[in-house]
């Protein structure tokens, strides 16, 4: 038998997922493989997708509010400051200066909790359990501080048109405190049981590597990109909000393995609690919320906003015709981007590289089936 | 950042574009370039050349021009790019004719790839050249549901959605005509 022949052969087809735990959510990828290499990965999507975008042009601009946190579920507070926002710019609301520094204590405390959530995930993935019990461990005070001022725990619809929903108090304002102090003796412990591991590091390490050219062709955003070393962060490249007041960093990687991508998340953590620590010592008092009116009408012409959300570069684009119907609401997602570029990235290398691959995004399976 | 912001106007120009300069502070992006469907490629290019990242690629919906010719399908594809090293993005937009074929951008920017199967999925539009033209967001079993295509009561013309400059009260005359539906 040719070696050609042998190897066509020995060809076969493998799905993983819908139901596969490391594809976080239902998302199936056909493998062609050929012993334990991987050939080709292709991505099939749309098991959970709801048309939000239609939703999204059949309502009222408010009644768009509670999908806004249904996409990315994980990571939902910087989807509604996206899409109020938008509305703003497109209606020139001027927001209180109380309402912005909440909105950034809130998004920067969701973001903490996001990435608390793909740190033990992600080690999951990779066959360590004990790490996903820490990330929770810590990950339930901030549900905690944000149900007791939003009402909810996950699917966050806290941001108004103008402001937020309600103010904060000096609970809430105690309790960040007290998780911002007790997330950094935490650190240790993440260090000792992942950063420094030599399991993990061998599973991570050169694995994966997005070039900076390869990002760029498949607008590729986020850690995931920072990890390549592109210090590209729409917080501080197109900022919006109050975040240039406060003094944060970038953090990037080197080569954009699956290491580097893990490194830039951990560093984001700090730089998160450092913007919600100067957030809380300058919080100024005043109104929480503008006058808006009650039927915002969305002018003729289009508009673009985009926020940092966890996983990326999160634009809205919205096209209004006078109504207070959005004529057509486009949502970009990261995730969406950052997957696409898995059948490239994947070819030719084992399967349990893959799964590391897969983890290294932080995919959010319902923002990229919207 | 520090580094004064390099304005792309220009380039585009040079090229042979239809590059308009719009205000950024109320519109989110910094300059609209209107295509052909023959310059969609160019475009594309151009854009990879000078750095861009794809940011999306989406459709839109709206009435086809009366009077004019039959060319015109209605709807209009809109491609969005950006930089990592400044803040500058660019919009393009592109009419798609009556065939519903624009040329595909999915070898120059293999990104655009998921994008444009997703245009095709909810609006229908083709983009010639892709290697794999499938439905990837809606079931295969019915490639021919387009969800994003509006009723014909429900559709306004390009300009009725674009931002005009002509004064405001012509503006609320057409609006005021919608409000019945």
């Amino acid at each position: 038998m040719l070696e050609s022949e042998y190897q066509e052969h020995n060809r076969f087809f493998l799905n993983m997922g819908p139901q596969h735990p490391s594809t976080h959510g239902v998302l199936l990828i056909v493998l062609e493989m050929e012993g334990e290499y991987v050939l080709d990965p292709q991505p099939v999507l749309g098991f959970i997708h709801r048309m939000h975008e239609k939703m999204g042009e059949s309502r009222p601009c408010q009644g768009f509010m509670p999908n806004t946190a249904r996409m990315d579920y994980v990571c939902a507070l910087p989807y509604n400051h996206g899409y109020v926002s938008l509305i703003e710019r497109k209606a020139g609301i001027e927001v209180p200066k109380r309402a912005e520094y909440i909105r950034v204590i809130t998004s920067e405390l969701n973001r903490i909790a996001s990435h608390l959530l793909w740190l033990g995930a992600y080690l999951l993935d990779l066959g360590a359990f004990t790490p996903i019990l820490y990330g929770f461990d810590d990950r339930e005070h901030i549900l905690d501080i944000l149900e007791s001022i939003t009402g909810s725990r996950l699917t966050y619809c806290y941001y108004r048109f103008g402001g937020v929903y309600q103010d904060i108090d000096d609970t809430f304002i105690a309790a960040t405190r007290a998780f911002v102090k007790r997330l950094r003796k935490r650190y240790s412990i993440y260090e000792k049981l992942v950063t420094k591991n030599i399991i993990f590091i061998k599973r991570t390490e050169n694995i994966g590597i997005v070039s900076p050219d390869m990002a760029l062709r498949y607008g590729m955003t986020g850690p995931n990109l920072r990890g390549s070393g592109i210090a590209y962060d729409v917080r501080k490249n197109e900022p919006y909000s109050v975040y240039p007041e406060f003094d944060f960093e970038i953090p990037v990687g080197g080569q954009g393995d699956c290491l580097d991508r893990y490194m830039v998340r951990v560093k984001e953590i700090e730089q998160s609690l450092r913007i919600i620590e100067q957030a809380l010592d300058r919080l100024p008092d005043g109104p929480i919320r503008a006058k808006v009116p009650k039927n915002i009408k969305v002018t003729p012409g289009d508009c673009n906003f985009a926020v940092e959300a966890a996983r990326g570069e999160l634009s809205y684009y919205l096209v209004g015709d006078g109504t207070s119907t959005p004529y057509r609401l486009k949502v970009r997602v990261p995730s969406y981007s950052n997957l696409s570029c898995l059948p490239e990235l994947g070819r030719g290398i084992l399967l349990p590289d893959l799964v590391s691959i897969l983890g290294s995004f932080d995919l959010v399976i319902p923002e990229i089936d919207r | 950042m520090a580094k004064k912001p390099k304005d792309y106007k220009e380039d585009f120009l040079h090229q042979g574009f239809d590059a308009t300069e719009t205000d950024y502070n109320q519109r989110g992006y910094h300059l609209e370039v209107v295509l052909n469907v023959n310059q969609v490629r160019k475009f594309a290019q151009t854009a990879y050349d000078l750095g861009f990242y794809i940011v999306f690629v989406a459709g839109l919906h709206v009435r086809p021009e009366e009077g004019q010719d039959k060319g015109n399908s209605g709807l209009e594809v809109v491609y969005q790019f950006a930089r990592y090293d400044q803040l500058y993005r660019i919009k393009g937009l592109v009419s798609v004719p009556n065939t519903l074929e624009i040329p595909s951008i999915s070898d120059i920017y293999q990104g655009a790839d998921w994008h444009e199967r997703e245009t095709r999925d909810l609006y229908g539009v083709v983009f010639d050249g892709h290697p794999n033209m499938k439905p990837l967001l809606l079931s295969e079993e019915d490639p021919d549901f387009h969800p994003l295509l509006k009723e014909e009561a429900k559709l306004k013309s390009l300009d009725e959605v674009s931002w005009s400059t002509e004064a405001p009260e012509v503006k609320k005359g057409k609006a005021e005509a919608e409000t019945d539906r």
